[in-house]
This record gives structure tokens, C-alpha cells and sequence, in this order.
């Protein structure tokens, strides 16, 4: 008998191979089941500001986090408004960095990048209006931020990087002074 | 394509007329062409299923010349947390359980091997030996093949740029052992294990035409195997 794949065979498989390809690419970001979303919404409820505790063996909320950065990050849910964030930005090398879901960084800003050491940031949908003193007025903008949020869940995350072991226990006294909340007109 | 082998499943190359002798052959023959044809094909589906489910996990786990850099034993995602990403970086992302930030705002280079390509594990000491770094913080980690932080009495899990050693033209040298070492000491534990090197490089101060961070690939440390156990 004689032992051969008949070529309709090969491009009939690679054919098939591309499409299978392609589906695993573009249905795994919705299938990963451990999702750093998924594992930050086992530490606490939406729309408040939660540390996450200093990465360590064995105890860290997701992999390959920096043991030299100290995080707090609010899981915001903007169903029911728009949402502030509020922080006292302790250091330049902070980062505040704003997430969907799947991981995408779709905002982030540095603190050596701004003004002012104090951040007033809503996160408002799309179809959210944010009526407020300085939105409008370019010149005054670094007043109150508004970040218009592709998703009506995501994540906001900060980041204090530590200059050195001795920096984490004021970066978390830092961390802690800062406020994630249901917005409310100039509050 | 095989023609003969296609048609000769079909009826119209059978003889026209045929004797209830000749039948019976015939249909066997038949009958072991189409065994054979469901054979190719669960055989070519599942040929297919492992192709196309494999190129899909290696290219999402490890890259590929579309998705990232790679320099030496160094590998970074251009395009990591960006929005806009390909579909290959944004399963990547989704998959790691991370949340890097966007490459425009920091770069992340991962390593799994020394410079000379054999895989980091802790049965053996490195020298990590780096220029400075035109950013405004960086950070160089290490972790066990699952990403988990390694145990060690002296709690350091990494250097950075403000608490690294350094010699008086900025260049820096870490020594990844197992045992205490002068200078830069990064324990990587007793356990017998595989290692990961990741070097976070936050708010580098040059970019690419995209806004991309920008690290020149002779920058980034070399991987040197000192000894093993």
C-alpha cells in the first residue's frame, strides 16, 4: 500500500491550521482565566481605593510584580457616574495608569509630568457629561482631569516605585492618603 | 492535487457495465478508500489542531519579530499595553496577568537564558553587567519560571537605579547567586529551579517615530555564566 498524503490533504490542514490560529489569537484575551482584573476584584469592591500588599514569596496578587514598587489600585465601575480619584502625588516617579479590563493602559500620567502634587481625576463614559469648574477653560485644565473611558469597568492603578527598602513605608503611608469614589460635583 | 486518488472515490470511473462478480471487489475497494479518506481527515484535523493551537501559544507566550525586540537573552514587546496593539500582544497581555504599562510610558524586557543562550536556573552564578540606563527609574527583578518572587534571608528580590551600585562611569554589575556575593548581591534561593530576569525601565527619555520607548539594544545588561554548581 502506498504511504502518501495526498497534497489536497497538506493545504486543506494548513488552511484549517491558519483558521485555528487565528481564533485562539483573537478568543484567548476574552477566555484567560486569571485575568489581573479578575484577581484584584478578589481584594475588595469597586470604586474604592485598595493597597495591594507588598509583593513577597508565595503571596503576590499577580505574577512578576515589582517587589520594588509599592501599588494601590480602585477597580472602577462607572454604571451608576462618572468616578474621582484623588492623590497626593508623594514622589516624581509616581505613575498613575488607567486600565480596561484585558490590560489595556489606555491613560497614564507621570508625576513628574505634572503641575501640581495634587491630581483631581474623573473617569467618565463616553456618554457621561462631567459639569465642572476648569473643564472647559483649557488655560485652568490642570484643575480637575477627565479621562473619557473607553469601558464602564477598569482598573486605576498607582504605582510608587521605592528609591530604595527604606522608601516603602512612606510611599504606603503615601498611598493610603489617596481616595478613589462616586463623583460628586466639586467634591 | 491528487486527481486520481480524488476521483477514484467517485462512481463515474467505475465501469459502465458491470458483472455481479466484479461488483463485489470493486465496492470493497471502495469501502477502504473512504476508510482511508476519514482517516486523512481526522488525521489532517488533528494535524491542524495542533499546528494552528501551537503556533498560536508560542507566539503569544514568546513573541515573535512582529510582536518584539530581541536582543541577546533580551526580549521586550513593542507594543505591551498599548491600546492599539496587534492581537498577538494584546493575548499576551490579557494572558499574563499582568498589567504593564503602556510601552510609551515604560518598557519591560524579559530574559529566560544567559547571553550565551543556556537557560538561567539557580544550580548557576551570573554577572549582570549594564550601562546606564536613559530613563527615569529602572528596575531589575528576579523570579522563579512561574513568576513568583524567590525566598532568601536578605528579603532583595531586585535592584534599581537608585539603590544599585554603581562604578564612577554608571555602569553597574549585579550577581545573580545562589550564595552571598559582594557588590550587588541578587540571591536566586536554594530551591533547583529555572530563573526569569525582568528589567522594568520606566518613563525612557527617548522614543521611536511611534512614541515607543526607546532602548538602544547595546544598553541593555549582558548575561555572563560565572560558574556552576
Amino acid at each position: 500500500m502506498r504511504v502518501r498524503i495526498p497534497g489536497l490533504y497538506i493545504v486543506l490542514g494548513l488552511v484549517l491550521a491558519g483558521l485555528i490560529h487565528i481564533v485562539a489569537v483573537l478568543m484567548l484575551p476574552m477566555l484567560a482565566p486569571k485575568s489581573a482584573h479578575a484577581r484584584l476584584a478578589t481584594l475588595g469592591p469597586a470604586n474604592t481605593m485598595i493597597e495591594i500588599p507588598a509583593a513577597a514569596p508565595g503571596r503576590q496578587v499577580m505574577p512578576m510584580m515589582a517587589p520594588d514598587v509599592r501599588y494601590a489600585f480602585c477597580r472602577f465601575d462607572l454604571a451608576n457616574g462618572p468616578v474621582r480619584l484623588k492623590a497626593t502625588i508623594a514622589d516624581e516617579l509616581w505613575l498613575i495608569a488607567l486600565y480596561t479590563p484585558e490590560g489595556e493602559n489606555f491613560y497614564s500620567v507621570a508625576g513628574a509630568d505634572m503641575k501640581r502634587a495634587e491630581i483631581d481625576l474623573v473617569i467618565a463614559a463616553a456618554d457621561q457629561t462631567v459639569e465642572e469648574a476648569g473643564v472647559d477653560a483649557p488655560e485652568s485644565s490642570d484643575e480637575v482631569v477627565v479621562v473619557n473611558s473607553p469601558v464602564t469597568e477598569g482598573i486605576a492603578l498607582i504605582r510608587a516605585p521605592l528609591a530604595g527598602p527604606s522608601r516603602a513605608t512612606g510611599a504606603e503611608r503615601a498611598l493610603r492618603s489617596t481616595s478613589c469614589g462616586p463623583y460628586t460635583k466639586s467634591g | 492535487m491528487d486527481t486520481d486518488r480524488l476521483t477514484s472515490v467517485l462512481p463515474t470511473n467505475s465501469p459502465l457495465v458491470l458483472s455481479p462478480s466484479q461488483a463485489m471487489p470493486w465496492r470493497e475497494e471502495e469501502a477502504s478508500h473512504s476508510m482511508r479518506s476519514l482517516a486523512y481527515f481526522i488525521g489532517t484535523f488533528v494535524a491542524a489542531l495542533m499546528l494552528g493551537i501551537g503556533s498560536a501559544w508560542y507566539m503569544i507566550e514568546r513573541g515573535s519579530l512582529l510582536t518584539t525586540d530581541k536582543v541577546g537573552p533580551w526580549s521586550g514587546w513593542i507594543s505591551e499595553g498599548n491600546p492599539n496593539a496587534d492581537p498577538y500582544t494584546k493575548a499576551h497581555v490579557a494572558r499574563s496577568g499582568r498589567l504593564p504599562l503602556t510601552s510609551t510610558v515604560a518598557r519591560y524586557f524579559v530574559a529566560h537564558t544567559d547571553s550565551a543562550g543556556r537557560t538561567l536556573t539557580s544550580a548557576c552564578e551570573y554577572s549582570v553587567e549594564g550601562s546606564p540606563l536613559n530613563a527615569r527609574w529602572w528596575s531589575l527583578a528576579v523570579y522563579d519560571e512561574y513568576g513568583g518572587l524567590i525566598e532568601n534571608p536578605s528579603a532583595r528580590y531586585s535592584f534599581n537605579s537608585e539603590e544599585a551600585l554603581r562604578h564612577s562611569d554608571g555602569t553597574f554589575r549585579i550577581n545573580l547567586s545562589s550564595k552571598a556575593r559582594p557588590e550587588n548581591w541578587l540571591p536566586s534561593g536554594t530551591a533547583d529551579q529555572h530563573l526569569v530576569l525582568l528589567l522594568r525601565i520606566y518613563s525612557p527619555r527617548e522614543t521611536d517615530a511611534s512614541g515607543i520607548g526607546l532602548i538602544p539594544g547595546d544598553r541593555l545588561p549582558k548575561i555572563e555564566r560565572i560558574e556552576c554548581e
